[in-house]
């Protein structure tokens, strides 16, 4: 009794202590930041050690000195300007309304449309992102960022080059650019009035302001978009970015995804059933007349067990009705490892999948219909590989689909990833002979029956 | 850092969300009302990490309509705001561009006396291992005096060469692009015509203002499955006390969600609050009064 009570307790502890080391997960100590030279030396800036907290406050004058030094810590690591040196500066300039062609090239539409700037930001234009702009600069509508001159290792993941070789970015991209110091944005001259070359830079919050907001970039799927690239993952909009449903377009990616998943384990299934009812002696079960294992001769403990199991469980590869993922439930990013080759002309399969939530607005848990649905817009992913193979729970957790819930609570981002699990897949009947020369072989076997 | 920001201090309103960009607002509401905020933007020293991050600085619908309720801030609608941008004065715009571009020669200077010391530093110490050197070879005296003369010709040579190099630099390029953090300026400060109501709340306000006015520090608390995080002083130098979590006065509350709270709460070393308001809504005339009835308990697992 005490020893299962003491494991218990343990065990929550030992989470916790997991939970404390991830340094982003708490307040840290500006001061840290005071060892690291990026003034003078910007290439050997490794992470501060996190430091020790106290328990409570109390009125020592030396506490006192520690917070206020703390404090001051934190005011000039955040007063640091954005600047650009002269040689890598890359200049942009915002665009309120989308994509337009040069100012050399005939414009269609006259510049006063600029004047409608707000409106526009601010009724969220409700297209696909994948759809061209309607004025042939041949970007993404969404795009409203203007950078006429790019360099920088940075537009290698980022941006959509239009035809005269500018690049425009979406206005997540301009932001975390212009945030991380990397980007000069300008107001439009026709906006500020300027008359002579100069034009506005644009400030961090003026930034907010255009881009927040526009064509459904919320400051939570920012916060997401921000915090990954910061990780050095890559990210594109995913289908679900757009609140309206897009028909044709969800049909066809659901086509392209269910294919595979009808072949596949359909023909399967098909065959080893009529496998099992060639070879089944004991088609005389029925568990109104007699022993749900059927009467006769029972030859080996596995197929009892198969027999037995007469309570129907959820297979994840069987087709599903189509369902529409509703918002907030839908995938609103695909994300590559850093370690992925990424291309952005040509993107490959994603590595996560991701939906991002506000606690403010959702504040339960999915209804399995919305998870569902979620789910069945991702592809299917099979666990495979050898270790996959070889260890059930990895192949439990890791599910047949799966989807990772970004959850945003005020600036604050916990990550869930939901697994489509088959535990009905998994026959521990099988799984009976845990001896080290003949493990191997029936665990393959396992895994081509499934 | 110890100087004022005017009050009252705008807050950002951008897409329902409220948001601090002057790093004086930020410091200053720390200090003096234990408004610390999640700092949700990257920092330009070190992007490339998420356990130091920089401004904007997202508050809590809670913590906006507490430092209103306060008289302290005001609710500025920023789309409205910086739609004056169209309308600036050309009188403004010119001295704003100007103020840039000093700001931008100060910063360059400041980049270029760095580096200027820096690269002083090394020719000192290259100087002093020549001389070590030379001082520690058993050549003739002669010999050391020739090698010293070609030393010196070749530090004048390059030094030359170095200064012709600044000077280019410097003609070709002398000011540094800045992206300020705010806009105003060039803006006007925002008239009160732009002044938005106090925001709205959820229904765990009066605990959080309860808890605020105790002189607590609060967070949000999803991280730990709580409504707030509860600081004895400013989370830059403790660690939480409480994982608070709201409930109605009558409502009735789960056992299982009384178990769960407080065995993560003693299993992370924090104690567990359970708290509300007596009185509704219907009950009183403004939101302090409920404010004034709020009653906490703290919760522990005992693990008898």
């Amino acid at each position: 009794m005490a020893d299962a009570d003491e494991d218990t307790t343990r065990s929550p502890a030992t989470g916790a202590e997991q939970i404390e080391t991830d340094l982003s997960d708490e307040t840290q100590d500006f001061r840290l930041l005071n060892h690291l030279n990026f003034l003078t030396d910007t290439s050997n800036s490794s992470l501060p050690r996190r430091g020790e907290k106290d328990f409570e406050p109390n009125p020592t004058e030396f506490q006192a000195d520690v917070l206020s030094a703390s404090r001051q810590a934190m005011h000039n690591a955040l007063s640091y300007p954005r600047i650009h040196a002269p040689k890598n500066q890359v200049v942009a300039f915002y665009s309120p309304d989308g994509p337009i062609p040069p100012p050399a090239h005939p414009v269609r539409e006259p510049l006063e449309a600029v004047d409608e700037y707000r409106k526009t930001s601010n009724s969220e234009p409700k297209t696909n992102p994948s759809r061209v702009s309607e004025k042939g600069v041949g970007v993404s509508a969404e795009a409203c960022v203007c950078v006429p001159s790019p360099k920088g290792t940075y537009f290698k993941s980022m941006g959509q080059a239009d035809r005269w070789n500018r690049i425009w970015l979406l206005p997540e991209e301009a932001l975390y650019m212009l945030e991380r110091g990397s980007l000069d944005i300008r107001w439009p001259q026709e906006l500020t009035g300027s008359v002579d070359e100069l034009s506005i830079p644009m400030s961090l919050q003026a930034a907010y302001t255009c881009f927040i907001g526009r064509g459904g970039l919320t400051l939570e799927r920012f916060s997401v978009y921000t915090g990954l690239k910061r990780l050095g993952y890559a990210l594109i909009r995913g289908p679900g970015w757009d609140d309206q449903v897009d028909e044709a377009s969800n049909a066809q990616d659901r086509a392209l995804q269910l294919n595979p998943t009808q072949r596949g384990p359909g023909l399967g299934g098909i065959f080893s059933r009529l496998f099992e009812w060639i070879h089944d002696p004991l088609s005389t079960a029925s568990t109104t007349t007699g022993p749900v294992v059927g009467c006769g001769i029972h030859r080996s403990y596995a197929d009892v067990y198969r027999k037995l199991a007469i309570i129907p469980w959820y297979d994840p590869v069987t087709p599903q009705p189509n369902l529409e993922p509703s918002a907030p439930f839908r995938v609103v990013y695909h994300i590559y490892k850093p370690s992925t080759s990424y291309k952005k002309t040509a993107p490959p399969p994603p590595d996560f999948r991701i939906a991002v939530l506000s606690t403010r607005e959702q504040s339960t848990l999915p209804t399995l219909t919305q998870l569902s649905a979620l789910l069945h817009s991702t592809p299917l992913v099979p666990p495979h590989g050898e270790k996959m193979n070889r260890m059930m729970y990895m192949r439990l957790r890791h599910g047949y689909r799966n989807v990772i819930l970004a959850i945003v609570d005020q600036g604050v981002v916990s990550y869930l990833r939901v697994g489509d699990a088959a535990f009905g897949k998994e026959k521990l009947f099988e799984n009976v002979k845990p001896v080290a020369g003949t493990k191997r072989s029936g665990f393959s076997k396992k895994s081509k029956g499934s | 850092m110890d100087s004022d920001p005017p009050l009252p201090i705008p807050i950002s309103y951008i897409s329902n969300r409220y948001l601090l960009f002057s790093i004086d607002a930020v410091t200053y509401l720390r200090r003096e009302h234990h408004i610390c905020g999640v700092l949700i933007g990257t920092l330009p020293q070190i992007p490339q990490q998420n356990v130091f991050l920089g401004l904007p600085l997202e508050l809590m619908p809670e913590e906006a309509r507490l430092l209103v309720d306060k008289g302290v801030a005001c609710i500025v609608d920023e789309a409205k705001a910086h739609a004056g941008m169209r309308s600036l004065l050309e009188g403004d715009r010119a001295r704003y561009l100007r103020d840039l571009e000093s700001q931008g020669q100060h910063a360059m200077r400041l980049q270029s006396d760095r580096k200027e010391q820096k690269r002083e530093e090394a020719l000192k110490k290259l100087d002093e291992k020549k001389a070590a050197r030379a001082r520690n070879s058993p050549s003739a005296s002669a010999q050391t005096e020739s090698s010293a003369a070609i030393v010196d010709i070749f530090n004048s040579e390059r030094s030359n060469g170095n200064t012709s190099r600044d000077t280019s630099t410097s003609t070709a390029s002398s000011r540094m692009g800045i992206t300020p953090a705010t806009s105003y300026p060039p803006l006007p400060p925002p008239s009160s015509t732009l002044h938005l109501p106090p925001p709205s709340v959820p229904a765990s306000y009066p605990l959080f203002a309860h808890l605020h006015a105790r002189g607590y520090f609060l967070s949000p608390g999803l991280r730990f499955g709580c409504n707030y995080m509860a600081y004895p002083g400013d989370s830059l130098r403790f660690h939480a006390h409480f994982l608070v979590v709201s409930y109605d006065w009558d409502e009735e509350i789960d056992l299982m969600d009384v178990v769960a709270g407080g065995r993560l709460g003693t299993g992370v070393k924090k104690g567990f609050l359970l708290g509300g308001a007596e009185k509704s809504k219907q009950e009183v005339e403004n939101e302090a009064d409920r404010v004034d009835s709020v009653r906490a308990f703290s919760i522990e697992w005992a693990g008898m």
